[in-house]
């Protein structure tokens, strides 16, 4: 059974008189383990299926089953609780907390999950560690560089281990030597911390890394030139 | 479970070190307000003191009948207190004194050495036995007053509009056209008797050219005495006397000032309000600028009712310190300052009650001012909110 099912989603906006439809019924599976890139237009919608994924959004209609949970059913207090035992966030502004240093804000995930304080630390230690920022945990978000705060911000999306690393635009607003960087990074997240990740993308080489890419047009998700089908219809 | 899943402490305290100038703009004001309900507070307290700690129940006024219930005007003949303590049983009696006091009591123009003008004062002119029926009475300073001396209350000078050292002992006043020299202070628990200035009875009544009196004070055996004074008063309607218990006195006179007080409330809570208003705009401000920060704490998993908790944490935090500042300024400035009013004077009392509601009102311009706001950027849906500048 795969990681993640989006099972026949739709995603509808009334804007006045007509209704915008970014996600027309579609589907994806994602197994554990897959590093899978989304592109498409701008406005096309990844954002929004990315945030639906991502437990921070509703779908007006459909599935998405993560690790067995079908999320569309939680409470919003639920769901909260959920996002923080199975999600990982990486933002394309980063956005980390400004009056905790990277040491805290990379803790934050961990403060929602029942935890020693020791087994915390080792925690924030190994994640810091793995963005290679260990010299850098008093500082706080001002005191540090475009990349070394994306590099904060994907230590907090990975230090509770979650299901699923989602990144809307990673690399978004930074120079390409810290693009690079951070591509590298993430490949690692995958490969050396197995971890499933799933990342919206506008850069065609960033894209590229990934080991799935996925485009999104017109309301409809197609891989290698197909349309995907519904998770159903696929194991059938 | 709820204890786990808050955000730490750290985040709301150092929230408010984020932009210090606002944060100190704010403290200034809570503690401005929280210091104007201490001092309202402090003056109906006051207020309440100095008439609540002036009736005994055993204590007996007799005075005009026509006086209605004040005392400056009532008239009563020169021998009532003679014939009261030769008809009425139960008057208290000790060492063969009878604890029965002729006053003298009117509000007159004084002049102290250093002033210009006239201030209004109340002089009460006594004998030897008014401290034994007006039991709180206590000389602190000199002594009891001779011939052509007085002795004044330690709110006197207030109520003059005078400074303390123009009625320190050996320092001189002028009233009705003569000059006494202050022979001592006195203290009375508060009570009103302190703005009130004390002269030799018969001394009094050679100066005005009077042979009457205005009351007289009778200390009874029991409460139950003021029967049998009122019995008295009623057989001998040539007299015109009525009879009252002290602290049925006062307590009318609380009623009397009733509306004073009521006034004093609302102004507490239109001060509480107007803070609260002042409160929320700064936390609006406050919350406005973090709507994206306060999103991606939710998208990372903490709940709604946690980032509130945080929010009002931050302004209540704020508001307690505003507290603490106003309590301590209320306790060394406010308390005991002396007010002047119709009546006397009293002095702000800064006590448990005071502080109770000027710490009421910090929670409350913390709790009331935090939740609004905080709660319109809870409503923004998370998707929308983290994309917000
Ligand atoms: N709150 C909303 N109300 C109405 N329409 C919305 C709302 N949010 C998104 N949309 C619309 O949904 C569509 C998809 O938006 P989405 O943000 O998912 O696009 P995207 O593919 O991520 O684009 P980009 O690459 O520019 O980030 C867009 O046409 C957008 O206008
Ligand atoms: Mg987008």
């Amino acid at each position: 059974m795969p990681l993640v099912e989006v099972i026949d989603v739709s995603k509808e906006y009334a804007n006045g008189e007509e209704t915008i439809r970014p996600l027309d019924g579609v589907s994806l599976s994602i197994e554990e383990g897959d590093y899978v890139s989304l592109m498409g237009a701008s406005g096309s919608g990844k954002s929004t299926l990315l945030n639906l994924i991502a437990g921070i959004d509703q779908a007006t209609a459909g599935e998405i089953i993560v690790a067995g949970t079908d999320i569309t059913k939680l409470s919003r207090g639920k769901l909260a609780d959920w996002r923080a035992a199975h999600i990982g966030y990486i933002f394309q502004t980063h956005n980390l907390i400004p009056v905790l240093t990277a040491y805290e804000n990379v803790e934050l995930p961990l403060l929602l999950l029942p935890m020693s304080s020791g087994e915390r630390r080792k925690r924030v230690e190994i994640a810091m560690e793995a963005v290679d920022l260990t010299s850098r945990a008093t500082h706080y978000p001002r005191q540090m560089s475009g990349g070394q705060e994306q590099r904060v911000g994907i230590a907090r999306a990975i230090v509770a281990n979650p299901t699923v690393v989602v990144a809307d635009e990673p690399t978004g607003s930074l120079d390409d030597e810290t693009t690079e960087q951070i591509l590298q990074l993430l490949s690692r997240v995958n490969e050396e911390l197995n971890m499933t990740l799933l990342m919206v993308t506008h850069d065609a080489d960033a894209g590229a890394r990934a080991r799935r890419r996925i485009r999104l047009e017109r309301g409809r998700l197609m891989e290698n030139g197909k349309e995907l089908q519904t998770a159903k219809l696929h194991t059938a | 479970m709820f204890g786990q899943k808050l955000l730490p402490w750290d985040y709301g305290v150092r929230n408010l070190f984020r932009r210090p100038s606002r944060s100190a703009l704010t403290l200034v004001g809570l503690t401005i307000v929280v210091l104007l309900v201490l001092v309202v507070v402090g003056f109906i307290r006051g207020l309440e003191k100095s008439l609540a700690a002036t009736g005994n129940p055993n204590v007996v006024l007799v005075y005009a009948l026509s006086s209605g219930a004040d005392i400056e005007n009532s008239s009563i003949p020169g021998r009532t207190p003679a014939l009261l303590s030769a008809s009425v049983d139960g008057v208290r009696r000790q060492h063969g004194v009878e604890y029965v006091s002729p006053e003298l009591y009117l509000g007159t123009r004084i002049t102290t050495a250093n002033m210009t003008e006239p201030g209004m004062g109340l002089v009460r002119g006594v004998t030897t036995s008014a401290p034994l029926v007006r039991g709180k009475v206590q000389l602190t300073e000199g002594t009891w007053p001779q011939s052509g001396e007085v002795m004044v209350g330690r709110l006197a000078h207030s109520k003059l509009g005078a400074s303390q050292d123009d009625l320190a002992v050996g320092q001189q006043v002028a009233f009705d056209g003569q000059t006494w020299t202050i022979s001592g202070l006195f203290t009375a628990a508060g009570s009103a008797f302190e703005s009130e200035i004390w002269a030799p009875l018969a001394e009094l009544q050679t100066t005005l050219k009077r042979q009457d009196l205005s009351l007289v004070a009778v200390s009874m055996d029991s409460p139950d005495g003021v029967a049998d004074i009122d019995l008295f008063c009623r057989e001998r309607i040539d007299l015109e006397l009525k009879a009252v218990s002290e602290s049925t006195y006062y307590a009318a006179m609380q009623k009397h000032y009733k509306p004073v007080r009521m006034l004093g409330w609302v102004v507490v809570a239109l001060v509480a309000g107007s803070g609260i208003f002042a409160g929320l705009n700064t936390m609006y401000g406050a919350v406005v600028g973090r709507v994206r920060e306060l999103a991606t704490l939710q998208a990372i998993g903490f709940r709604r009712r946690a980032i509130l908790l945080t929010l009002v944490q931050e302004a209540t935090l704020l508001a307690c310190a505003g507290a603490i500042m106003a309590c301590v300024v209320g306790i060394f400035v406010v308390d005991g300052a002396a007010i002047r009013f119709t009546m006397g004077a009293f002095m702000l009392t800064v006590d448990s009650v005071g502080i109770a509601v000027a710490c009421g009102v910090a929670a409350l311009l913390g709790i009331v001012g935090a939740l609004p706001p905080a709660l319109k950027a809870m409503r923004l849906p998370v998707v929308e909110a983290i994309k917000s500048i």
